[in-house]
Protein backbone atom coordinates (compact mmCIF):
# COMPACT_ATOMS: atom_id res chain seq x y z
CA UNK A 1 0.00 0.00 0.00
CA UNK A 2 3.01 1.97 0.67
CA UNK A 3 4.67 1.48 -3.03
CA UNK A 4 0.99 2.07 -4.22
CA UNK A 5 0.76 5.79 -2.63
CA UNK A 6 4.34 6.53 -3.27
CA UNK A 7 3.44 6.20 -6.92
CA UNK A 8 0.62 8.01 -6.87
CA UNK A 9 2.60 10.72 -5.09
CA UNK A 10 5.35 10.59 -7.28
CA UNK A 11 2.87 11.04 -10.24
CA UNK A 12 0.80 13.93 -8.96
CA UNK A 13 4.53 15.95 -8.01
CA UNK A 14 5.31 15.20 -11.61
CA UNK A 15 2.39 15.82 -13.26
CA UNK A 16 2.26 19.18 -11.47
CA UNK A 17 5.22 20.68 -12.84
CA UNK A 18 4.85 19.50 -16.23
CA UNK A 19 4.57 22.91 -18.50
CA UNK A 20 2.39 21.25 -21.46
CA UNK A 21 -0.45 20.44 -18.92
CA UNK A 22 -0.12 23.33 -16.79
CA UNK A 23 -0.99 25.44 -20.37
CA UNK A 24 -3.88 23.59 -20.50
CA UNK A 25 -5.04 23.53 -17.54
CA UNK A 26 -4.67 27.41 -17.54
CA UNK A 27 -6.89 27.60 -20.69
CA UNK A 28 -9.11 25.05 -19.00
CA UNK A 29 -9.46 26.91 -16.03
CA UNK A 30 -9.67 30.46 -18.12
CA UNK A 31 -12.79 29.15 -20.14
CA UNK A 32 -14.44 27.97 -17.18
CA UNK A 33 -13.89 32.03 -16.09
CA UNK A 34 -14.37 33.37 -18.76
CA UNK A 35 -18.01 31.47 -19.68
CA UNK A 36 -18.99 32.61 -16.12
CA UNK A 37 -17.79 36.32 -17.38
CA UNK A 38 -20.10 35.98 -20.27
CA UNK A 39 -23.24 34.35 -18.56
CA UNK A 40 -22.68 36.61 -16.13
CA UNK A 41 -22.57 39.83 -18.72
CA UNK A 42 -25.31 38.24 -20.89
CA UNK A 43 -27.74 38.11 -17.89
CA UNK A 44 -27.17 41.35 -17.13
CA UNK A 45 -27.26 42.85 -20.28
CA UNK A 46 -30.81 41.29 -21.34
CA UNK A 47 -31.94 42.41 -17.92
CA UNK A 48 -31.52 45.90 -18.18
CA UNK A 49 -32.57 45.55 -21.70
CA UNK A 50 -35.78 44.17 -20.29
CA UNK A 51 -36.21 46.44 -16.98
CA UNK A 52 -36.10 49.30 -19.48
CA UNK A 53 -38.63 47.29 -22.25
CA UNK A 54 -40.99 46.77 -18.64
CA UNK A 55 -40.95 49.89 -17.92
CA UNK A 56 -41.90 51.45 -21.26
CA UNK A 57 -45.17 49.67 -20.99
CA UNK A 58 -43.61 47.66 -23.99
CA UNK A 59 -43.90 44.26 -22.60
CA UNK A 60 -46.02 41.89 -20.35
CA UNK A 61 -43.88 38.88 -20.69
CA UNK A 62 -41.60 38.02 -17.75
CA UNK A 63 -37.86 38.32 -18.10
CA UNK A 64 -36.46 35.47 -20.00
CA UNK A 65 -33.70 34.89 -17.42
CA UNK A 66 -36.22 34.57 -14.28
CA UNK A 67 -37.30 31.07 -15.53
CA UNK A 68 -33.52 29.87 -16.81
CA UNK A 69 -32.62 27.43 -14.02
CA UNK A 70 -28.97 28.97 -12.18
CA UNK A 71 -26.75 25.19 -13.75
CA UNK A 72 -28.18 27.25 -17.12
CA UNK A 73 -25.07 29.12 -16.46
CA UNK A 74 -23.29 25.80 -16.18
CA UNK A 75 -24.21 24.45 -19.51
CA UNK A 76 -21.09 25.92 -21.60
CA UNK A 77 -18.88 23.54 -19.41
CA UNK A 78 -20.03 20.14 -21.11
CA UNK A 79 -18.39 21.75 -24.03
CA UNK A 80 -15.01 22.87 -22.42
CA UNK A 81 -14.57 19.32 -20.46
CA UNK A 82 -15.02 17.51 -23.79
CA UNK A 83 -12.79 19.51 -25.55
CA UNK A 84 -9.89 20.83 -23.61
CA UNK A 85 -10.35 19.00 -20.30
CA UNK A 86 -10.43 15.59 -22.79
CA UNK A 87 -6.96 17.17 -24.53
CA UNK A 88 -5.87 18.01 -21.13
CA UNK A 89 -6.18 14.18 -19.68
CA UNK A 90 -4.83 12.96 -22.58
CA UNK A 91 -1.62 15.40 -22.33
CA UNK A 92 -1.30 13.80 -18.86
CA UNK A 93 -1.48 10.65 -19.68
CA UNK A 94 0.95 10.28 -22.54
CA UNK A 95 3.84 12.25 -20.50
CA UNK A 96 2.85 10.19 -17.30
CA UNK A 97 4.56 6.63 -18.98
CA UNK A 98 6.63 8.44 -21.94
CA UNK A 99 8.23 10.14 -19.18
CA UNK A 100 9.72 6.83 -17.44
CA UNK A 101 10.08 5.05 -20.96
CA UNK A 102 12.23 8.61 -21.81
CA UNK A 103 13.90 8.48 -18.52
CA UNK A 104 14.67 4.97 -18.28
CA UNK A 105 12.96 4.74 -14.69
CA UNK A 106 10.66 1.84 -15.50
CA UNK A 107 13.80 -0.34 -15.02
CA UNK A 108 14.32 1.34 -11.55
CA UNK A 109 10.84 0.84 -10.80
CA UNK A 110 10.68 -2.67 -12.28
CA UNK A 111 13.87 -4.25 -10.31
CA UNK A 112 12.22 -3.45 -7.32
CA UNK A 113 9.51 -5.79 -5.66
CA UNK A 114 6.97 -3.48 -7.80
CA UNK A 115 4.26 -5.05 -9.81
CA UNK A 116 3.67 -3.75 -13.13
CA UNK A 117 -0.24 -3.27 -12.84
CA UNK A 118 0.64 -2.06 -9.00
CA UNK A 119 2.74 0.89 -10.48
CA UNK A 120 0.72 1.80 -13.81
CA UNK A 121 -2.58 1.44 -11.33
CA UNK A 122 -0.31 4.47 -8.50
CA UNK A 123 0.29 6.49 -11.41
CA UNK A 124 -2.99 6.06 -12.83
CA UNK A 125 -4.60 7.38 -9.34
CA UNK A 126 -2.03 9.79 -8.86
CA UNK A 127 -3.19 11.62 -12.43
CA UNK A 128 -6.97 11.16 -11.28
CA UNK A 129 -6.51 13.12 -7.69
CA UNK A 130 -4.65 15.68 -10.39
CA UNK A 131 -7.24 15.94 -12.22
CA UNK A 132 -9.96 15.79 -9.27
CA UNK A 133 -7.80 19.22 -8.11
CA UNK A 134 -9.20 20.89 -11.19
CA UNK A 135 -12.29 19.81 -11.83
CA UNK A 136 -12.94 20.63 -7.72
CA UNK A 137 -11.30 23.98 -9.12
CA UNK A 138 -13.17 24.48 -11.61
CA UNK A 139 -16.64 23.47 -9.73
CA UNK A 140 -15.53 26.26 -6.90
CA UNK A 141 -15.71 28.62 -9.67
CA UNK A 142 -19.06 27.67 -11.09
CA UNK A 143 -20.41 27.56 -7.87
CA UNK A 144 -19.36 30.90 -7.08
CA UNK A 145 -19.83 32.92 -10.48
CA UNK A 146 -23.47 31.22 -11.19
CA UNK A 147 -24.41 32.49 -7.49
CA UNK A 148 -23.31 36.10 -8.69
CA UNK A 149 -24.93 35.89 -11.53
CA UNK A 150 -28.64 34.86 -10.16
CA UNK A 151 -27.92 37.28 -7.17
CA UNK A 152 -27.88 34.50 -4.62
CA UNK A 153 -25.97 31.20 -2.86
CA UNK A 154 -27.20 28.50 -5.04
CA UNK A 155 -29.88 26.11 -3.49
CA UNK A 156 -27.93 22.70 -1.92
CA UNK A 157 -30.06 20.67 -4.72
CA UNK A 158 -28.68 22.50 -7.63
CA UNK A 159 -25.09 22.49 -5.57
CA UNK A 160 -25.13 18.29 -5.34
CA UNK A 161 -26.26 18.67 -9.29
CA UNK A 162 -23.53 20.69 -10.12
CA UNK A 163 -20.83 18.58 -8.05
CA UNK A 164 -22.76 15.75 -9.98
CA UNK A 165 -21.85 16.73 -13.12
CA UNK A 166 -18.33 17.74 -12.12
CA UNK A 167 -17.87 13.95 -10.64
CA UNK A 168 -19.55 12.75 -13.97
CA UNK A 169 -17.00 14.81 -15.90
CA UNK A 170 -13.85 12.98 -14.13
CA UNK A 171 -15.41 9.91 -14.92
CA UNK A 172 -15.69 11.23 -18.84
CA UNK A 173 -12.15 12.18 -18.57
CA UNK A 174 -10.67 8.85 -16.68
CA UNK A 175 -11.11 6.94 -20.27
CA UNK A 176 -8.87 9.77 -22.15
CA UNK A 177 -6.39 9.44 -19.36
CA UNK A 178 -5.71 5.56 -19.83
CA UNK A 179 -5.98 6.00 -22.91
CA UNK A 180 -2.80 8.78 -22.98
CA UNK A 181 -1.37 6.39 -20.94
CA UNK A 182 -1.36 3.44 -23.11
CA UNK A 183 -0.70 5.25 -26.30
CA UNK A 184 2.76 6.55 -24.07
CA UNK A 185 3.60 2.56 -23.54
CA UNK A 186 2.56 1.19 -27.03
CA UNK A 187 3.70 3.91 -29.44
CA UNK A 188 7.85 3.59 -30.72
CA UNK A 189 7.94 7.37 -30.97
CA UNK A 190 6.73 10.22 -28.40
CA UNK A 191 4.42 12.22 -31.53
CA UNK A 192 2.87 9.13 -32.48
CA UNK A 193 1.92 8.47 -28.81
CA UNK A 194 0.14 12.07 -28.49
CA UNK A 195 -1.26 11.56 -31.92
CA UNK A 196 -2.84 8.33 -31.74
CA UNK A 197 -5.59 9.27 -28.20
CA UNK A 198 -5.73 12.91 -30.36
CA UNK A 199 -7.16 11.05 -33.54
CA UNK A 200 -9.29 8.90 -31.33
CA UNK A 201 -10.88 11.68 -29.26
CA UNK A 202 -11.33 13.46 -32.45
CA UNK A 203 -12.98 10.53 -34.11
CA UNK A 204 -15.25 9.68 -30.81
CA UNK A 205 -16.04 13.46 -30.30
CA UNK A 206 -16.80 14.67 -34.41
CA UNK A 207 -16.66 11.31 -37.01
CA UNK A 208 -19.36 8.59 -34.61
CA UNK A 209 -21.99 11.00 -33.62
CA UNK A 210 -21.92 12.66 -36.89
CA UNK A 211 -22.45 9.11 -38.67
CA UNK A 212 -25.24 8.70 -36.89
CA UNK A 213 -27.07 11.91 -36.91
CA UNK A 214 -25.94 13.58 -39.95
CA UNK A 215 -25.13 16.75 -37.96
CA UNK A 216 -22.82 19.58 -38.78
CA UNK A 217 -19.86 19.21 -37.43
CA UNK A 218 -20.20 22.62 -35.75
CA UNK A 219 -23.77 21.67 -34.20
CA UNK A 220 -21.19 18.72 -32.44
CA UNK A 221 -19.74 21.75 -30.15
CA UNK A 222 -23.03 22.43 -29.25
CA UNK A 223 -23.70 21.24 -25.28
CA UNK A 224 -26.74 19.75 -26.45
CA UNK A 225 -26.78 16.06 -27.90
CA UNK A 226 -27.12 15.90 -31.29
CA UNK A 227 -30.46 13.90 -32.32
CA UNK A 228 -30.28 10.65 -34.15
CA UNK A 229 -31.51 10.65 -37.70
CA UNK A 230 -34.10 8.74 -38.09
CA UNK A 231 -34.93 6.56 -41.12
CA UNK A 232 -32.32 4.93 -43.49
CA UNK A 233 -28.45 4.62 -43.45
CA UNK A 234 -28.04 7.17 -40.29
CA UNK A 235 -30.45 5.59 -38.52
CA UNK A 236 -28.49 2.05 -39.06
CA UNK A 237 -25.14 3.99 -38.07
CA UNK A 238 -26.32 5.39 -34.90
CA UNK A 239 -27.89 2.49 -33.41
CA UNK A 240 -24.32 0.51 -34.46
CA UNK A 241 -22.21 3.62 -33.58
CA UNK A 242 -24.16 5.34 -31.06
CA UNK A 243 -22.64 3.33 -28.22
CA UNK A 244 -19.34 4.19 -28.93
CA UNK A 245 -20.07 8.11 -29.04
CA UNK A 246 -18.60 8.56 -25.86
CA UNK A 247 -19.20 12.46 -26.24
CA UNK A 248 -22.49 12.41 -26.86
CA UNK A 249 -23.32 9.77 -24.17
CA UNK A 250 -21.20 12.68 -21.74
CA UNK A 251 -23.60 15.34 -23.06
CA UNK A 252 -27.03 13.46 -22.52
CA UNK A 253 -25.95 12.44 -18.68
CA UNK A 254 -24.49 15.83 -18.28
CA UNK A 255 -27.53 17.39 -19.40
CA UNK A 256 -29.61 15.10 -17.04
CA UNK A 257 -27.36 16.04 -14.20
CA UNK A 258 -27.57 19.69 -14.99
CA UNK A 259 -31.44 19.44 -15.00
CA UNK A 260 -31.32 20.23 -19.10
CA UNK A 261 -33.68 17.84 -20.39
CA UNK A 262 -33.65 18.39 -23.62
CA UNK A 263 -32.10 15.36 -25.79
CA UNK A 264 -31.15 13.90 -22.49
CA UNK A 265 -31.89 10.25 -23.38
CA UNK A 266 -31.54 7.88 -21.38
CA UNK A 267 -28.65 8.59 -18.89
CA UNK A 268 -28.51 5.31 -17.13
CA UNK A 269 -27.35 3.57 -20.58
CA UNK A 270 -25.56 6.88 -21.14
CA UNK A 271 -23.52 6.04 -17.99
CA UNK A 272 -23.41 2.36 -18.62
CA UNK A 273 -21.51 3.43 -21.54
CA UNK A 274 -18.90 5.80 -19.84
CA UNK A 275 -18.22 3.33 -17.34
CA UNK A 276 -17.55 0.34 -19.98
CA UNK A 277 -15.34 2.82 -21.93
CA UNK A 278 -12.87 3.03 -18.63
CA UNK A 279 -13.26 -0.10 -17.24
CA UNK A 280 -11.92 -1.68 -21.09
CA UNK A 281 -9.24 0.76 -21.45
CA UNK A 282 -8.44 -0.06 -17.52
CA UNK A 283 -8.21 -3.85 -18.12
CA UNK A 284 -5.79 -3.22 -20.82
CA UNK A 285 -3.53 -0.79 -18.62
CA UNK A 286 -3.25 -3.09 -15.78
CA UNK A 287 -2.55 -5.87 -17.81
CA UNK A 288 0.57 -4.05 -19.33
CA UNK A 289 3.67 -6.31 -19.44
CA UNK A 290 7.05 -5.47 -18.39
CA UNK A 291 8.72 -6.06 -21.53
CA UNK A 292 6.28 -3.40 -22.79
CA UNK A 293 6.96 -0.55 -20.15
CA UNK A 294 10.73 -1.50 -20.57
CA UNK A 295 10.07 -0.99 -24.33
CA UNK A 296 12.91 1.79 -25.78
CA UNK A 297 11.66 4.54 -27.99
CA UNK A 298 12.70 5.08 -31.70
CA UNK A 299 14.21 8.56 -31.02
CA UNK B 1 26.79 -17.99 5.31
CA UNK B 2 26.52 -18.83 1.30
CA UNK B 3 29.48 -18.23 0.02
CA UNK B 4 28.42 -17.82 -3.54
CA UNK B 5 26.58 -14.44 -4.10
CA UNK B 6 25.37 -14.81 -7.96
CA UNK B 7 25.34 -18.27 -10.18
CA UNK B 8 23.85 -18.89 -13.34
CA UNK B 9 22.90 -22.42 -14.56
CA UNK B 10 22.96 -22.52 -18.60
CA UNK B 11 21.12 -19.18 -18.40
CA UNK B 12 20.06 -17.85 -21.70
CA UNK B 13 17.83 -15.37 -23.47
CA UNK B 14 16.65 -14.90 -27.05
CA UNK B 15 14.54 -11.83 -28.30
CA UNK B 16 12.92 -13.11 -30.95
CA UNK B 17 15.05 -15.59 -33.49
CA UNK B 18 18.04 -13.81 -32.14
CA UNK B 19 19.77 -15.70 -29.15
CA UNK B 20 21.62 -12.24 -26.50
CA UNK B 21 22.90 -14.93 -24.51
CA UNK B 22 23.35 -18.74 -24.67
CA UNK B 23 24.44 -21.19 -22.21
CA UNK B 24 26.02 -18.85 -19.40
CA UNK B 25 27.34 -20.62 -16.42
CA UNK B 26 29.07 -18.31 -14.13
CA UNK B 27 29.87 -17.75 -10.68
CA UNK B 28 31.07 -14.86 -8.36
CA UNK B 29 31.43 -14.83 -4.73
CA UNK B 30 30.49 -12.51 -2.08
CA UNK B 31 32.21 -9.53 -1.60
CA UNK B 32 33.64 -9.85 -4.95
CA UNK B 33 33.71 -6.79 -7.50
CA UNK B 34 32.72 -9.18 -11.09
CA UNK B 35 33.57 -7.19 -14.11
CA UNK B 36 31.70 -8.87 -17.04
CA UNK B 37 33.53 -7.37 -20.23
CA UNK B 38 32.55 -7.63 -23.88
CA UNK B 39 32.22 -5.78 -27.14
CA UNK B 40 28.90 -3.51 -28.04
CA UNK B 41 25.93 -6.40 -28.09
CA UNK B 42 28.06 -9.25 -26.52
CA UNK B 43 25.21 -9.93 -24.18
CA UNK B 44 26.74 -8.26 -21.19
CA UNK B 45 23.10 -5.62 -20.74
CA UNK B 46 20.96 -9.03 -21.32
CA UNK B 47 22.91 -10.77 -18.67
CA UNK B 48 22.45 -8.14 -16.15
CA UNK B 49 18.71 -7.27 -17.08
CA UNK B 50 18.53 -11.06 -16.13
CA UNK B 51 19.91 -11.08 -13.04
CA UNK B 52 17.62 -8.36 -11.99
CA UNK B 53 14.71 -9.87 -13.10
CA UNK B 54 13.84 -7.30 -15.79
CA UNK B 55 13.27 -9.98 -18.24
CA UNK B 56 12.89 -14.37 -18.12
CA UNK B 57 15.24 -16.41 -19.15
CA UNK B 58 14.29 -18.29 -22.19
CA UNK B 59 16.20 -21.00 -20.76
CA UNK B 60 18.49 -22.01 -17.56
CA UNK B 61 18.08 -20.40 -14.46
CA UNK B 62 20.24 -18.25 -11.76
CA UNK B 63 20.53 -16.95 -8.07
CA UNK B 64 21.32 -14.38 -5.97
CA UNK B 65 22.53 -15.19 -2.57
CA UNK B 66 20.66 -18.50 -2.96
CA UNK B 67 17.56 -16.87 -4.42
CA UNK B 68 16.30 -17.57 -8.04
CA UNK B 69 15.53 -15.22 -10.08
CA UNK B 70 12.14 -17.13 -11.45
CA UNK B 71 10.86 -18.25 -8.14
CA UNK B 72 11.82 -15.93 -5.40
CA UNK B 73 11.86 -12.68 -7.93
CA UNK B 74 10.82 -10.06 -5.31
CA UNK B 75 12.82 -11.49 -2.76
CA UNK B 76 15.61 -11.18 -5.17
CA UNK B 77 14.51 -7.52 -5.70
CA UNK B 78 14.83 -6.55 -2.07
CA UNK B 79 18.44 -8.26 -2.03
CA UNK B 80 19.93 -6.46 -5.02
CA UNK B 81 20.78 -3.01 -5.78
CA UNK B 82 20.63 -2.27 -9.71
CA UNK B 83 22.04 1.21 -11.75
CA UNK B 84 21.12 1.01 -15.54
CA UNK B 85 22.87 2.95 -18.03
CA UNK B 86 22.16 6.11 -18.93
CA UNK B 87 19.29 6.33 -16.67
CA UNK B 88 17.98 10.35 -16.72
CA UNK B 89 15.75 10.13 -13.83
CA UNK B 90 12.46 12.60 -12.95
CA UNK B 91 14.27 15.80 -14.21
CA UNK B 92 11.57 17.93 -12.81
CA UNK B 93 11.62 16.39 -9.25
CA UNK B 94 14.32 17.67 -6.82
CA UNK B 95 17.16 14.80 -6.05
CA UNK B 96 15.35 14.45 -2.23
CA UNK B 97 12.02 13.60 -3.91
CA UNK B 98 14.13 11.25 -6.64
CA UNK B 99 15.18 9.34 -3.56
CA UNK B 100 12.62 9.18 -1.35
CA UNK B 101 10.39 7.88 -3.88
CA UNK B 102 13.01 4.83 -5.01
CA UNK B 103 13.07 4.69 -1.34
CA UNK B 104 10.07 4.01 -0.35
CA UNK B 105 9.09 1.70 -3.53
CA UNK B 106 12.03 -0.34 -2.06
CA UNK B 107 9.90 -0.75 1.24
CA UNK B 108 11.59 2.28 3.42
CA UNK B 109 9.13 3.79 5.60
CA UNK B 110 10.88 6.96 6.97
CA UNK B 111 13.49 7.26 4.23
CA UNK B 112 15.08 10.80 5.48
CA UNK B 113 17.58 9.39 7.86
CA UNK B 114 18.63 6.79 5.56
CA UNK B 115 18.94 9.25 2.50
CA UNK B 116 20.85 11.96 4.21
CA UNK B 117 23.36 8.90 5.66
CA UNK B 118 24.02 7.73 1.77
CA UNK B 119 24.45 11.35 0.69
CA UNK B 120 26.65 12.07 3.14
CA UNK B 121 28.98 8.63 2.50
CA UNK B 122 28.79 9.53 -1.38
CA UNK B 123 29.97 13.26 -0.44
CA UNK B 124 27.08 14.21 -2.11
CA UNK B 125 25.09 16.66 0.25
CA UNK B 126 24.13 20.42 -0.10
CA UNK B 127 21.91 19.48 -3.38
CA UNK B 128 18.81 18.27 -1.70
CA UNK B 129 16.10 20.61 -3.15
CA UNK B 130 17.91 20.79 -6.33
CA UNK B 131 15.92 19.54 -9.56
CA UNK B 132 17.44 16.68 -11.31
CA UNK B 133 17.29 18.59 -14.88
CA UNK B 134 19.86 20.45 -13.94
CA UNK B 135 22.86 18.10 -12.52
CA UNK B 136 25.42 16.65 -14.64
CA UNK B 137 26.08 13.40 -15.79
CA UNK B 138 28.39 13.00 -13.04
CA UNK B 139 25.98 14.30 -10.30
CA UNK B 140 22.84 12.02 -11.95
CA UNK B 141 25.11 9.17 -11.63
CA UNK B 142 25.78 10.12 -8.26
CA UNK B 143 22.12 10.03 -7.73
CA UNK B 144 21.95 6.66 -9.41
CA UNK B 145 24.51 5.38 -6.75
CA UNK B 146 22.00 6.85 -4.03
CA UNK B 147 19.04 5.12 -5.11
CA UNK B 148 20.79 1.75 -6.19
CA UNK B 149 22.07 1.20 -2.83
CA UNK B 150 19.13 3.26 -0.47
CA UNK B 151 17.88 -0.25 1.26
CA UNK B 152 21.53 -1.73 1.76
CA UNK B 153 21.33 -4.25 -1.08
CA UNK B 154 23.71 -6.83 -0.24
CA UNK B 155 24.50 -7.64 -4.15
CA UNK B 156 24.64 -4.61 -6.47
CA UNK B 157 24.77 -4.74 -10.45
CA UNK B 158 26.11 -1.73 -12.30
CA UNK B 159 25.84 -1.08 -16.02
CA UNK B 160 28.47 0.92 -17.66
CA UNK B 161 28.57 2.75 -14.70
CA UNK B 162 31.35 4.72 -15.98
CA UNK B 163 29.86 5.71 -19.44
CA UNK B 164 29.96 9.39 -20.43
CA UNK B 165 31.98 10.57 -17.15
CA UNK B 166 35.04 12.61 -17.65
CA UNK B 167 38.05 11.33 -15.67
CA UNK B 168 37.44 13.03 -12.17
CA UNK B 169 33.97 11.59 -12.71
CA UNK B 170 35.11 8.40 -13.63
CA UNK B 171 38.08 8.51 -10.59
CA UNK B 172 35.23 9.62 -8.35
CA UNK B 173 32.63 6.56 -9.16
CA UNK B 174 35.75 4.43 -8.75
CA UNK B 175 36.39 5.32 -5.11
CA UNK B 176 32.67 5.02 -4.65
CA UNK B 177 32.67 1.95 -5.63
CA UNK B 178 35.39 0.39 -3.39
CA UNK B 179 34.07 2.42 -1.41
CA UNK B 180 31.07 0.19 -0.90
CA UNK B 181 32.69 -2.86 -1.44
CA UNK B 182 35.21 -2.31 1.80
CA UNK B 183 33.03 -0.85 3.69
CA UNK B 184 29.87 -2.58 3.35
CA UNK B 185 31.61 -6.01 2.11
CA UNK B 186 28.64 -5.67 -0.68
CA UNK B 187 29.23 -8.00 -3.87
CA UNK B 188 29.25 -5.89 -6.96
CA UNK B 189 28.61 -6.99 -10.75
CA UNK B 190 29.40 -4.29 -13.70
CA UNK B 191 29.50 -4.54 -16.93
CA UNK B 192 32.02 -2.15 -18.35
CA UNK B 193 34.03 -1.28 -21.52
CA UNK B 194 36.50 0.41 -19.68
CA UNK B 195 39.49 -1.95 -19.02
CA UNK B 196 41.64 0.78 -16.76
CA UNK B 197 38.78 0.46 -14.53
CA UNK B 198 38.23 -3.32 -14.59
CA UNK B 199 42.35 -3.29 -13.57
CA UNK B 200 41.69 -0.88 -10.66
CA UNK B 201 38.70 -1.62 -8.72
CA UNK B 202 37.57 -5.64 -10.22
CA UNK B 203 38.54 -8.90 -8.06
CA UNK B 204 37.34 -10.70 -11.09
CA UNK B 205 36.36 -10.82 -14.59
CA UNK B 206 34.39 -12.61 -17.03
CA UNK B 207 34.62 -12.30 -21.02
CA UNK B 208 30.90 -12.50 -23.17
CA UNK B 209 31.34 -13.17 -26.59
CA UNK B 210 28.12 -12.79 -29.03
CA UNK B 211 26.29 -14.40 -25.76
CA UNK B 212 28.89 -17.06 -24.53
CA UNK B 213 30.70 -16.70 -21.63
CA UNK B 214 34.33 -17.61 -22.91
CA UNK B 215 36.58 -16.91 -19.83
CA UNK B 216 36.35 -16.00 -16.57
CA UNK B 217 38.78 -15.70 -13.69
CA UNK B 218 40.14 -13.66 -10.53
CA UNK B 219 41.87 -10.36 -12.17
CA UNK B 220 45.10 -11.65 -10.38
CA UNK B 221 45.29 -15.06 -11.98
CA UNK B 222 44.65 -13.59 -15.38
CA UNK B 223 47.41 -11.21 -15.10
CA UNK B 224 49.48 -13.89 -14.36
CA UNK B 225 48.32 -16.42 -17.03
CA UNK B 226 49.14 -14.52 -20.02
CA UNK B 227 52.06 -13.13 -19.19
CA UNK B 228 53.23 -12.33 -22.78
CA UNK B 229 50.48 -9.68 -22.67
CA UNK B 230 51.39 -6.07 -21.00
CA UNK B 231 47.74 -5.31 -20.28
CA UNK B 232 44.67 -6.18 -19.37
CA UNK B 233 43.64 -4.47 -22.78
CA UNK B 234 46.07 -7.04 -24.68
CA UNK B 235 44.52 -9.76 -22.47
CA UNK B 236 41.36 -8.81 -23.20
CA UNK B 237 41.87 -8.75 -27.19
CA UNK B 238 43.86 -12.08 -27.01
CA UNK B 239 41.15 -13.90 -25.48
CA UNK B 240 38.42 -12.03 -27.45
CA UNK B 241 40.37 -12.94 -30.71
CA UNK B 242 40.82 -16.74 -30.08
CA UNK B 243 39.14 -19.49 -31.06
CA UNK B 244 35.94 -20.21 -29.64
CA UNK B 245 35.84 -22.79 -26.26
Amino acid sequence: MKIFAAGAYQELLSSRRERMPQILLAVFVGMVTASSVIGWLTNQVVTSVYDRTYAAGLTTQPNPFSAVSPLYYAKNTVIYIILIGALLAIVVGVQSTIRDRKAHTFDLVLSRPVRPASYLGAKLVGLLFWVAGILALSAAISWTSIGAIVGSVLSPGDTIRLLGFYALAWLFLLPFIVLGMLTGLYSRRETTSLLVPIVTWSVLTFVVPQLGTAEHPVSLLNPVPAIASQGGVFQLANLVLGPLSLTEHFKHASGYVLGNTVGAGNPLLSLAVMVAFAVSLLVVLLTTQRDRMRSPLDE
Amino acid sequence: MNDTAIKTTELSHSYGPKAALVGLNLSVREGEIFGLLGHNGAGKTTAVSLLTTLIAPTKGTATILGLDIHTDADEVRRTIGYLPENVQFYGNLTLLENLRFFARLSGLQKPDARIREVLEFLDFTGHDSERLETFSKGMRQRVGIAQSILHNPKVLFLDEPTSGLDPQGVRNLREIILNLNRHFGMTIFMNTHLLSEVTQTCTSIGVLREGELVYQDSLAATLTAFPDEASLEDIYLHIEARPGQ
